[in-house]
């Protein structure tokens, strides 16, 4: 008779694995306990490989402080020289944050330069790439402890304070948190804030500080080109992201909130319905919202499941969350209840899987990327101690888990040479050299930022996205990028927010496998959905509202 | 007794205000010397605190923090005192104590200070940058005020005490091998009794796969001579025939799930005590213990022989009831019913991640019940307001019999135990705090 065998560490995601043919939950924890990882090593994809170029990257930057910048150090990436570049914006917690343009060539070395760009505030937790007013110049929204900066693009990477112009009553928190979309019929955007703790406390424990809800003002029924006076999001419970997203596609996007339970009292996650022109309101028990407690730190969303509706990833301390909405039937979701997947999928990413430190993670700053190109996406998860909690890994290396066909996932950061054991918190992870590989930047707490260049030999083919229409929400923000391969649909919901204090606005990659041609549709914000149209393989396409796709070539310096 | 009898040395309402409004209060007031009440209150606070926000304090891992807390503050009380004995010789492994030089003058609330300060580092050291913060902040906010206009001696000299009193008991902490608690508890390898009956895993978090503390019942014990001395029967002999007690107790859970009523789901969460969200079924206990201190204004002597009897109590409870969980490894109801009765149950409660037979929190609430009558008599009905800040509101009770017993049924509302294990455990806590009551502190 044999005796079931849990072996945790070395078994974790050979039992992830096998989890995921079985999707009841808990029987397919069998009697056996003999499956090893190796009979899943088949299956597995090719590991991708990633150089740390460290400073050669010319990115030196650090995320410093102590308690008050335990969590944040996020990073926004984005082109602000209309290069296609995306330049960098790097939080410093108590040292300036740090703005470094994207010099790099097409396909060649990473080379980012230091320069004043307007942006080097102090006491940044993290920043969001957006374009509030629509002139087509990237702004910012910079969350500091303090007052938030919605810092507005001049041109040629330069930005200014616009508070003042744009009706923006920041209020004195500790901001965290923070999404937007532009809801039905606005012209300008809605703007959510997560706050934490009472930073004033010795002991903060219960104090959650307020969430604002900032919407587009009007005037005698006419709409500005400012925010009103905030909303308040109560009850709040310590966010550390939020995010719009239109879990059940009905049109109006709601906003998830993950919430750190280290601090909250009677707090849960949310998600907050935001009808267009009606106060928000959370989504309750009784319409079907379950309840979910965890440190919540960071979000990610894609269609893993081809389905058309968003699974959210969620990081938190030991075991995260990947979470898929309930559609009985397999039909449209009609609650928003949300079923945990993560351990028959293989992203509990619960403790290290390299360094030997066997205690529990630390989880930040998620992402959903194809790192090699295969046509399937992968997911990276940046890890780190919050600050010597003895409880928790203090070599906490990030994840990357890369997704097997079958759609579960294997830790691969190893082979990919991405182990690091510095406190990572905020992360992007985009195509820096305009090579049609996605590169890894990682902001790590008091010790220097690390810039991972993609050279995986053999990867697959890919297209870059950007959707593109005039006026108001220029980047088509709450609507959808898809693309289709023979039968096979990849889809990405266009947002700001999530991550852990910082987002990323620029292209949208999507790998192709053997594929050199593929079709691509935009689905605006309105619900209007383009035609799909041929584009070929190893190429940037602007998706213009009306035009189709239209080819763009990167200058090459 | 009646605790009216002890209840007889009334605060200044200006201490009484500090100790209802917290340590923050207390730091305002720095004209007013805290009274060793409001030092034991004002400490024992942020343990409970530190309880709720440090990862490694599940259940048993606090029951045990509590008792040595309890008997830090005890003896810290009982050594200048001629009416009241040592507890060294009657816990185990505790063999003796420091004590005061003769004739010397100390002050006692500078001596609980500085005992509860460093214990409080002692037993918090792998708490997070924000308790870190909180223990540096009330000893830098709060001390002083205890000290303040005392001479310099007797300050040092009570705080050399205090400090040794605690630093001999935490070597006496460190005979019972429970000081690292790796990976939360959870073991990383464990081998799982075969068969339908025994626990399996009730989530897909990936850190539960193994269950919680397997081998707590063999913990050195406190009062009780072993985890093994209030073992109980075996449960209900497994079985899925439909006529058969187990799959009755089982259709029980299910039925009871599937018709909650409101003030049976308000129970159920009431007594949830989850740990790193609550302070944990021993701490609210303690909560109640304080409470009732402060209403009735307790002096020092009586607040310090609760606590440690308290603290006692539900750590052996917890010992001895996971000596008998891992005796029998019984599955639990979510596993039960899915696989035998509805494959879609949900429990309104997260189901523990360890075996079910018996309940925890039966066997530690009766213990605690225990302990709580013979101190403040058979009917000593009161008000439970631990909850409050987590938007739960107060209840009443009628004694703390009809508390712990709402407390262990509550978990049948909730889903994650039988009525067997309810009971007995019950009938273990009540066994258990035999011996905690047994303790002699007066001479």
């Amino acid at each position: 008779m044999r005796l079931l065998v849990v072996i945790l560490m070395a078994l974790a995601y050979a039992a992830s694995a096998r989890a995921a043919d079985d999707p009841s939950g808990v029987s397919h924890y069998g009697p056996s306990g003999d499956y090893a990882a190796s009979a899943r090593a088949a299956d597995d994809p090719p590991p991708p490989h990633f150089t740390d170029f460290k400073a050669a990257s010319g990115i030196a930057a650090s995320y410093d402080g102590d308690w008050q910048f335990m969590v944040g150090g996020g990073v926004a990436a984005f082109d602000c020289a209309h290069d296609g570049r995306p330049s960098v914006l790097i939080a410093g917690g108590q040292s300036k944050a740090k703005f470094f343009r994207n010099l790099s060539k097409p396909g060649g070395v990473p080379k980012f330069e230091l320069q004043a760009s307007g942006l080097e505030l102090e006491s940044v937790i993290g920043a969001y790439p957006i374009d509030i007013d629509g002139d087509g110049e990237v702004d910012l929204v910079v969350l500091r402890i303090g007052e938030i900066d919605l810092m507005r693009g001049l041109g040629n990477c330069r930005f200014e304070n616009a508070n003042g112009l744009w009706g923006f009553q920041s209020q004195d928190a500790w901001w965290t948190a923070f999404s937007a979309t532009w809801e039905k019929g606005q012209k300008w955007p809605t703007l959510a804030f997560g706050s934490y703790i009472d930073r004033s406390k010795d002991e903060p424990w219960g104090t959650c500080t307020q969430n604002l809800l900032y919407r587009p003002a009007e005037d005698k029924g006419e709409p500005q080109r400012r925010f009103t006076t905030p909303i308040p999001l109560a009850p709040s419970y310590c966010p550390l992201s939020m995010l719009f997203t239109d879990w059940n596609r009905s049109g109006a996007p709601s906003l998830r909130v993950t919430n750190d339970r280290e601090y909250y009292e009677g707090g849960q996650e949310q998600m907050w319905r935001v009808p267009p022109g009606e106060p928000p309101r959370l989504y309750t028990e009784a319409e079907g919202w379950k309840y979910l407690r965890i440190w919540g730190m960071g979000i990610a969303s894609y269609d893993l499941s081809g389905s058309g509706y968003p699974d959210y990833f969620l990081t938190s301390m030991a075991d995260q969350k990947l979470q898929r909405v309930d559609r009985p039937g397999g039909g449209a979701p009609g609650k928003p209840g949300f079923t945990d997947i993560a351990f028959p999928k293989g992203v509990t990413a619960a403790r290290p899987y390299a360094g030997g430190d066997m205690r529990p993670s630390t989880g930040w700053h998620a992402q959903f990327e194809d790192v090699t190109n295969s046509g399937l996406v992968d997911l990276f998860v940046a890890k780190g101690n919050v600050a010597e909690m003895k409880d928790f890994a203090a070599k906490d290396p990030s994840n990357l888990l890369m997704q097997r066909a079958d759609g579960s996932f294997v830790e691969m950061g190893e082979k990919a040479g991405l182990v690091s054991f510095g406190q990572a918190r905020g992360a992007a992870l985009a195509d820096f050299n305009l090579s049609g590989r996605v590169d890894v930047l990682v902001v790590n707490r008091n010790s220097p930022a690390q810039f991972w260049l993609n050279d995986t030999p053999a990867l697959g083919h890919w297209i870059e996205l950007q959707a593109v229409q005039d006026g108001a929400n220029r980047n088509a923000i709450s609507g959808w990028i898809e693309l289709k391969v023979g039968d096979r649909v990849q889809r990405r919901e266009l947002t700001i927010g999530g991550g852990h204090a910082g987002g990323q606005l620029t292209w949208v990659h999507f790998g192709l496998g053997e594929a050199r041609q593929a079709e691509a549709r935009v689905i605006w914000p309105d619900g209007t959905a383009e035609d799909w149209r041929p584009v070929e393989s190893d190429a940037f396409y602007w998706m213009r509202r009306g035009e189709g796709p239209v080819r763009w070539t990167p200058r090459p310096d | 007794m009646c605790w009216r009898i002890w209840a007889r040395v009334l605060f200044p309402l200006l201490a009484m205000q500090l100790i209802i409004g917290g340590f923050s209060a207390l730091a305002l007031a720095d004209a007013v010397r805290p009274t060793p009440e409001a030092v034991l209150d004002t400490r024992y606070r942020l343990v409970l605190d530190l309880v709720r926000h440090t990862a490694t304090y599940s259940p048993p891992v606090a029951s045990r923090a509590f008792a040595y807390f309890g008997t830090i503050g005890y003896e810290a009380t009982a050594s200048g005192r001629t009416d009241l004995v040592t507890l060294a010789g009657q816990l185990h492994g505790l063999q003796s104590l420091p004590k005061r030089e003769p004739g010397a003058a100390y002050d006692l609330a500078v001596v609980l200070d500085a005992a509860l300060s460093s214990a409080t580092r002692r037993f918090f050291d792998n708490t997070g940058p924000t308790g870190q913060r909180a223990m540096n902040s009330i000893d830098a906010k709060f001390t002083p005020t205890v000290i303040e206009g005392l001479p310099s001696d007797v300050v040092e000299r009570s705080q050399a005490f205090g400090r040794d009193l605690t630093a001999a008991v935490s070597n006496w902490a460190d005979g019972d091998g429970r000081n690292e608690i790796p990976n939360m508890g959870f073991p990383l390898e464990y081998k799982l009794k075969e068969g339908p009956e025994h626990w399996r895993p009730t989530s897909t978090i990936a850190q539960q796969q193994a269950p919680l503390l397997p081998d707590w019942g063999q913990t050195r014990t406190f009062a009780m001579p072993t985890g093994a001395t209030c073992a109980l029967p075996p449960p209900q002999t497994f079985a899925t025939d439909k006529n058969s007690a187990f799959f009755k107790e089982a259709q029980e859970v299910e039925d009871t799930v599937l018709h909650l009523t409101p003030a049976q789901k308000e129970i159920a969460r009431f007594w949830s005590d989850d740990p790193m969200l609550s302070t944990t079924p021993p701490g609210h206990w303690i909560q109640i213990a304080l409470s009732i201190s402060d209403k009735l204004e307790l002096p020092i002597d009586k607040r310090a022989d609760l606590l440690v009897r308290l603290g006692v109590a539900t750590a052996d409870a917890f010992i001895g009831c996971w000596q008998t969980k891992f005796e029998y490894e019984t599955v639990r109801p979510l596993n039960y019913i899915r696989a035998n009765i509805d494959p879609n149950f949900t429990p309104l409660l997260l189901t523990p991640p360890f075996p079910e037979y018996p309940s925890g929190h039966s066997t530690q609430s009766g213990a605690a019940a225990a302990v709580l009558t013979r101190f403040f008599g058979d009917n000593f009905a009161y008000e439970d307001s631990a909850h409050v800040n987590d938007g739960l509101p107060p209840r009443k009770f009628a004694s703390f019999w009809a508390a712990a017993d709402e407390a262990a049924v509550s978990r049948l509302y909730g889903g994650i135990h039988f009525r067997t294990a309810i009971e007995r455990g019950l009938d273990q806590g009540r066994c258990v705090g035999r011996y905690a009551n047994a303790l002699i502190t007066a001479k």
